[in-house]
């Protein structure tokens, strides 16, 4: 029963999603990805895309070639 | 000044919820933040930075084996080495990480709006 | 340089609080969307300021139609930075705001037993079989905990981080929380190895933009 659960615990829990809600989650306004370094920002998109294309083909059930996927 | 603490917004919990609140710490590392000088930190970044795209390669390659295995498209030989060098590719993967004190969590990369890269 | 609370619909009036650095809180309207907002001298992440934060946004939902957190990031250095990224995203703003209406976060969090680390196989098939094996278990492990939580959400977002961990957030109808919380009751029932942490309601931070479901 969740009301068992020690208080420190439940604070904690409670902390933790807050904190994680707050800095990692709800709109983004500012725009696009504001990483310093503006070469690595290319390189994270583009291996999101990769990766997102890859998990699509293979979702039709076709093994894949990661070169074919880079295309 | 302190703040004061937020209200409790556990709903149900069971099991070993140290573990769960374990991930506390990691994001209160981000408190104060601060600009990064420290040398130490800056190779430590840039480890990070690398081991994450080679663990990215890594999940993604052993997925596509595994993809092929289901589909017996490879040989047994084929499986044999494949699954050699990823074993060894892992072993190797948690020394790194245990060189620059790095766990698995560690190894994401937050991408603002499109999510974490893991 | 201004710190964004989040967007508002049909907000009644603003709540008696102050914003980060206790700074008075202000309403700004961009275009069609009303935003809440607040001065801030310079940017500072500190725990005390993003439960302030915390708070501001908790204290809009309960005075409003519907409220999208905004994420705690770089202020704005000023109206018109703040009115370009605004007017960018207005369109998808709009939409988000009336879907999350009547609407409450529930957030998930499963951390699975200790799992053995894949023994030194004596060969590289049976590496990749236990590996396979690993997958299956977790995608079914997986299935079996978000299947009944998914019917009784409008929306899920998130997904599993690391192997061992598992954590989503729903988006609740206010009316579907109490059945949401026995199900989830029960998963803790049939899976009594696992740890496992519901926590909500939370305003839908998860849900600003377009979801998968």
């Amino acid at each position: 029963m969740s009301s068992d659960l020690r208080p420190d615990l439940r604070q904690q829990v409670t902390l933790l999603d807050l904190v994680d809600r707050v800095l990692n989650k709800g709109v983004v306004l500012s725009g696009d990805i504001t990483l310093s370094v503006a070469d690595v920002d290319l390189v994270y998109v583009g291996l999101r895309v990769l990766l997102a294309s890859v998990a699509t083909l293979e979702e039709q059930g076709m093994p894949v070639a990661i070169g074919d996927a880079l295309r | 000044m302190s703040a004061h603490e937020p209200i409790d917004k556990v709903l149900a919990g069971s099991g070993d919820l140290n573990r769960i609140a374990g991930e506390l710490e990691h994001l209160q590392d981000a408190f104060p933040r601060r600009v990064n000088a420290d040398p130490e930190k800056v190779e430590q970044g840039l480890a990070r930075l690398v081991l994450t795209l080679v663990e990215l390669l890594r999940q993604l390659m052993e997925r596509q084996a595994l993809r092929r295995m289901e589909g017996g498209t490879l040989t047994d030989e084929q499986l044999d080495q494949l699954g050699e060098t990823f074993m060894k590719l892992n072993r190797r993967m948690d020394e790194l990480k245990a060189e620059f004190g790095l766990e698995d969590r560690d190894l994401n990369l937050d991408l603002g709006p499109l999510g974490n890269l893991l | 340089m201004i710190h964004v609370y989040g967007i508002v619909d049909e907000l009644d009036s603003l709540p008696p609080l102050e914003g980060l650095d206790d700074a008075p809180l202000e309403r700004r309207r961009v275009g069609d969307l009303e935003l809440v907002v607040s001065e801030v001298p310079r940017e500072e992440v500190t725990q005390e300021a993003v439960l302030r934060h915390a708070e501001v946004v908790e204290a809009l939902m309960s005075r409003s139609r519907a409220v999208l957190p905004a994420q705690f990031s770089r202020p704005f250095s000023g109206d018109e930075d703040l009115v370009s990224a605004v007017t960018a995203k207005a369109p998808e703003l709009g939409q988000r705001l009336h879907r999350v209406r009547g609407c409450v976060e529930l957030g998930l969090r499963v951390v699975a037993p200790l799992a053995e680390t894949v023994p030194e196989a004596k060969s590289g098939a049976e590496y990749l079989r236990a590996r396979l094996d690993e997958e299956h278990r977790r995608s079914q492990l997986v299935a079996q905990l978000d299947e009944p939580l998914a019917r009784l959400s409008q929306e899920t977002a998130g997904g599993a981080a690391g192997s061992d961990v598992f954590e989503r957030a729903y988006l609740v109808r206010a009316e579907d929380v109490p059945a949401f919380i026995d199900a989830v009751r029960e998963l803790e029932a049939a899976n009594p190895e696992l740890s496992l942490a519901c926590t909500g309601p939370w305003p839908p931070y998860s849900f600003g933009a377009e979801t998968a479901k």
